[in-house]
């Protein structure tokens, strides 16, 4: 076959090709030579940890790379255009947005707005086609209707701040398929949204590939997305496609270590019980010439020729392809012996016992907790009515969409909030309201909180040292300097950092690392109960599985409980012992982990385990997304309560949904 | 995808190569290792355009030749002549200037008018910079207070400033200490509300929340999390505050409530000028050139600090 297994005629071809940028004096080569092509109709993923090079690489396609980046080499060309000789924004014009166009990953940046979103539609179709405006603006509501805006008329008179994310999200494809472009590059098209909405988008883009001929790049981290969209997948690591080949032959038969490594690190893939694999470190710091194969200093199965030598090219297939000497004669044997170890610990690992139950003891209770912000003048409930125990021990993990009020939960149990209506009871204690210095202090020793975004929760202008040692400075928890070093230096090897960098500031870490300083600065304290408010949703899926691990190990030694906040139900069931799924406020269902996957009752549980995204190819293509509408429900009469319908499975149901729930179980078995 | 194995026959291997090496577990959690030093960028980008440092450097060099002028110089600035032939000269070897309409030495003058005026806008300058930041930072972390200072900053801000300026050098006697008093009364609350807002934006960010549930008490959130954050700024602010100070102080001279005469500030030298401009244009250039140079230098040097100090400009 001379198109390598690919059916339809090639558009697009990138070769070698080679980015620098200038940054502070210094020079960061973002891209060491990738090739890609493209072909017509076709769906391809672009995978790697932030700060490979995917979203420069797709970039420099239309002419965005920003001012201080160049191409220094290749060749990229569109049909028989060759690109890198467009030098002026006028070229790059004739293939942007018209030929080749984008969508963003966040919908509010890439929409202008104080315009209409139809204004912005129609411009995009006057300025390419020059199509007059009422014509324009027809097309332009067509083209809305496409991406299932309903009441397009309507809408188009409305500006980018009256839609919700999913519906911008909509609005910005709209925008880019506009000029029916051949090529439309995805970057993260859903990484800012909710899993039930990104199901939707995702479904939405095949529908208007299928229908527009188009060819789509996916860049994304998500190896679910990938699973469920893609045909062919390209893995990147530090500025290189290191290996390619269909999405069958990435899921099942990958041979690079690092895309091996990726795929292992999913939660979703893990045991119970035990340690997730986790890819070492970072990425590479790309300012550094890298000599050898770019992973191998994070490869603990690395070969001696992977240091001093970058692997050529090896073909596994016609349409399987990757950069790596394990694929070298030489190295069948060693190869060999690599693949029979992993199977091995596979068979080995067996699922840790659930958590004993029967005489667990409680260690805080939530009960009736509401609270309530004004916004705008209007009272609204953030959480309402919210009850729920946590014993010693165990994980409890509250999921639920952005603005489903989990985050608050927590920060209404750290005392955050000045007032908040209900009980929260720690260790036989009310721990509402004010309380006197003695037990505000006893109470910081025993409660922490870890936090979403690793970027934002460290202080930039204090040294980790400082930033470890704020507890212990708050409370004086140290006998002299010396002690204090000393307890700072062992949390931080406790968190697998070295202590060496306690004298740097937080910029110069990555968002694992950084994570790991923020769990230092929380354990330093020695507490028994940690609120973790969605600790790795900002982060890449290798780095997760090292703060994951890290989270479970802690547990284990320090005999801690967490309430771990999150929004992805697939994390969740690595780590849990029980879930509570939380819709708008208030707590719709709870139960044990495997419970709740097994027999979800609630519709909105059953959404959002139909919504989430699996790594396997072959599931994600057979799933079936169920929606959930909150008519679905008549409380108009009959109120919903919050009932145990079998022993610790809670539902939040009225008296005829409990009914038919009760049939559902019996028919279950 | 035309890929072949051809490059690995013009090489040489060697097999023994092909075995597993040691893992350094360390040697992989360096390599995101940046060296970003926050503030090494912001004075690297600041000198970066060249106007700004020829500025800078001007600057100084007034600073410092108003201060060591008063040394070194035996020129009275006061002196005042009797004889009609001292008065008005034009610019000579001996006055470089020339003399005003009492005879006295105008660049000597000029240099005394510098260093006082600008000892006074420096003081302004740091009363309103400080007692701001502090008032911003009550404000800013206090919801209960927004309504009350937003009714006094309101007040303050909405009386035209002449108006209580005329008003206070009127019911004070004429001096240094009166034109502080009415100028620095109204400069902090325009300062505190810009820190306010500053403060409100990062307030509620996560590592302030994470310092709360540590039980940070107020005293070092402030110190070791608000103000190294809001530093540049405050350096900035004052920046700007120095070259507005000068120029009430000159407006105030004008109207005629200014300081005293036998004061020496710009704005008395201006003023003095000025009256005689139809006859002897040439009293006011030297006075009037150094304001301008200080006046504008400020605003540059402020406003490319400002840019200079953020962050997404440190390329």
């Amino acid at each position: 076959m001379s198109n390598n297994g690919h059916t339809s005629p090639k558009i697009f071809s990138a070769q070698d090709v080679e980015i620098k940028f200038n940054l502070r004096g210094k020079v960061l080569t973002a891209l060491r030579g990738a090739s890609l092509d493209l072909y017509e109709g076709e769906t391809l993923a672009i995978v790697g940890e932030s700060g490979c090079g995917k979203s420069v690489f797709t970039k420099s396609f239309i002419g965005m790379l920003d001012k201080n980046g160049s191409i220094t080499g290749g060749k990229i060309q569109y049909r028989d255009e060759d690109l890198t000789n467009y030098k002026t924004e006028k070229d790059w014009l004739k293939i942007r947005g018209k030929k080749i166009a984008m969508v963003f990953q966040d919908p509010m940046t890439s929409l202008n707005p104080v315009r209409t979103i139809g204004e912005q539609i129609t411009e995009v179709i006057t300025w390419h086609f020059g199509t007059e405006h009422e014509q324009a603006k027809k097309e332009a509501i067509e083209i809305l209707k496409k991406v299932g805006i309903n009441d397009a008329e309507y809408r188009y008179k409305q500006y980018p701040h009256e839609f919700s994310g999913g519906m911008r999200q909509r609005v910005v494809i709209a925008t880019a398929i506009a000029c029916r472009p051949e090529i439309l590059i995805c970057d993260e098209p859903t990484t800012a949204l909710d899993v039930t909405v990104q199901a939707q988008i995702l479904n939405l883009i095949r529908e208007l590939q299928r229908e527009l001929k188009m060819t789509v790049v996916y860049i994304t981290h998500d190896l679910g997305v990938v699973a469920n969209v893609a045909d062919w997948v390209a893995v990147m690591y530090a500025g290189q496609i290191v290996e390619y080949g269909t999405v069958h032959e990435i899921f099942n038969e990958a041979v690079h270590p690092y895309t091996k490594a990726l795929l292992q690190s999913m939660p979703q893939l893990g045991i119970k019980g035990h340690d997730l694999y986790s890819i070492k470190g970072t990425p590479p710091n790309l300012f550094k010439e890298i000599r050898g194969d770019a992973f191998a200093p994070r490869n603990a199965d690395a070969m001696d020729i992977d240091f001093e030598e970058e692997p050529p090219v090896f073909n596994v297939t016609d349409t399987h392809y990757a950069k790596t000497w394990l694929l070298h004669p030489y190295a069948e044997d060693y190869r060999k012996s690599l693949d029979e170890r992993d199977a091995q610990i596979k068979q080995e690992k067996k699922a840790a016992e659930p958590f004993n139950y029967t005489d667990a003891e409680k260690l805080l209770e939530v009960k009736n907790l509401t609270v309530k912000f004004k916004l705008g003048g209007k009272e609204f409930r953030a959480v309402d009515d919210v009850s729920f125990d946590i014993f010693k021990g165990e994980t409890l993990s509250l999921v639920g969409e952005s603005g489903s009020g989990k985050t608050t939960i927590g920060r209404a149990i750290m005392r955050i909030y000045n007032k908040v209506d209900g009980q929260i009871i720690f260790r036989d204690e009310p721990i509402t309201g004010k309380l006197d210095r003695q037990k505000k202090k006893k109470l910081h020793m025993e409660m922490q909180m870890i936090f979403q975004d690793p970027m934002a929760s460290l202080n930039e202008r204090a040294k980790v040292d400082y930033i470890v040692s704020e507890g212990l400075y708050n409370y004086h928890l140290f006998d002299n300097e010396k002690d204090r070093l000393e307890k700072v230096e062992n949390i931080m090897r406790e968190v697998g950092l070295s202590s060496e960098f306690a004298s740097r500031f937080p910029h110069e870490f990555s968002g694992g690392q950084r994570q790991r300083i923020g769990i230092a600065r929380s354990l330093v304290m020695n507490p028994d109960f940690i609120v973790a408010d969605e600790p790795i949703s900002a982060l890449d899926v290798s780095i997760r599985a090292q703060v994951i691990n890290l989270l479970n190990k802690l547990k284990r030694e320090r005999d801690l409980t967490y309430l771990f906040i999150a929004h992805d139900l697939s994390v969740v069931r690595f780590i849990s012992d029980r879930i509570a799924v939380i819709n708008k406020g208030r707590i719709v269902e709870l139960a044990e982990c495997e419970e709740l996957f097994a027999h979800p009752l609630h519709p909105y549980t059953k959404a959002l385990l139909s919504a989430v995204p699996y790594p396997d190819p072959d599931i994600e293509r057979n799933k079936k997304l169920l929606v959930y509408n909150k008519d679905m429900h008549d409380y108009s009469t009959d109120k919903p309560v919050w009932t145990e319908i079998t022993k610790g499975h809670f539902i939040l149901a009225n008296s005829k949904e409990l009914e038919a729930y009760r049939k559902e179980i019996e028919k279950q078995g | 995808m035309e890929n072949n194995n051809k490059t690995d026959s013009s090489r040489i291997l060697n097999p023994l190569k092909f075995r597993a090496a040691v893992f350094d577990s360390m040697l992989s959690e360096d390599t995101g290792y940046s060296n970003y030093s926050y503030w090494r960028s912001t004075i690297r980008t600041f000198f970066k355009n060249k106007a700004v440092l020829a500025l800078v450097v001007l600057i100084a060099a007034i600073i410092v030749m108003s201060f060591v002028y008063p040394m070194v110089s035996d020129v009275d600035p006061n002196k005042v002549s009797l004889f009609i032939t001292d008065w008005n000269q034009r610019p000579s070897a001996e006055h470089w200037f020339g003399t005003d309409t009492l005879g006295r030495d105008i660049w000597a003058r000029a240099w005394y008018g510098v260093r006082n005026s600008f000892l006074l806008a420096f003081c302004i300058a740091l009363s309103d910079v400080g007692i701001g930041m502090i008032v911003g930072a009550i404000w800013g972390y206090n919801k209960k207070l927004d309504p009350i200072m937003i009714e006094i900053y309101n007040v303050i801000t909405n009386i035209p400033s002449t108006v209580y300026l005329v008003l206070l050098a009127y019911i004070m006697n004429t001096s240094y200490l009166t034109l502080f008093i009415s100028m620095a009364s109204r400069g902090w609350i325009v300062e505190a509300r810009f820190f306010r807002n500053r403060i409100l934006s990062i307030r509620d960010s996560e590592y302030n929340v994470a310092s709360r549930c540590l039980g940070t008490p107020m005293r070092r959130i402030a110190t070791k999390n608000i103000i190294p954050h809001i530093i540049s700024l405050i350096i900035m602010e004052a920046a700007l505050c120095i070259p507005y100070s000068i120029g009430s102080e000159v407006f105030l001279g004008f109207v005629g409530v200014g300081l005293p005469v036998d004061a020496i500030t710009l704005g008395n030298i201006v003023n003095h000028g000025r009256a005689s401009f139809t006859l002897h244009p040439y009293q006011m250039l030297l006075p009037t050139i150094i304001l301008c140079i200080i006046t504008v230098a400020f605003y540059v040097i402020g406003n490319k600090f400002a840019d200079a100090s953020d962050p997404r400009n440190h390329v």
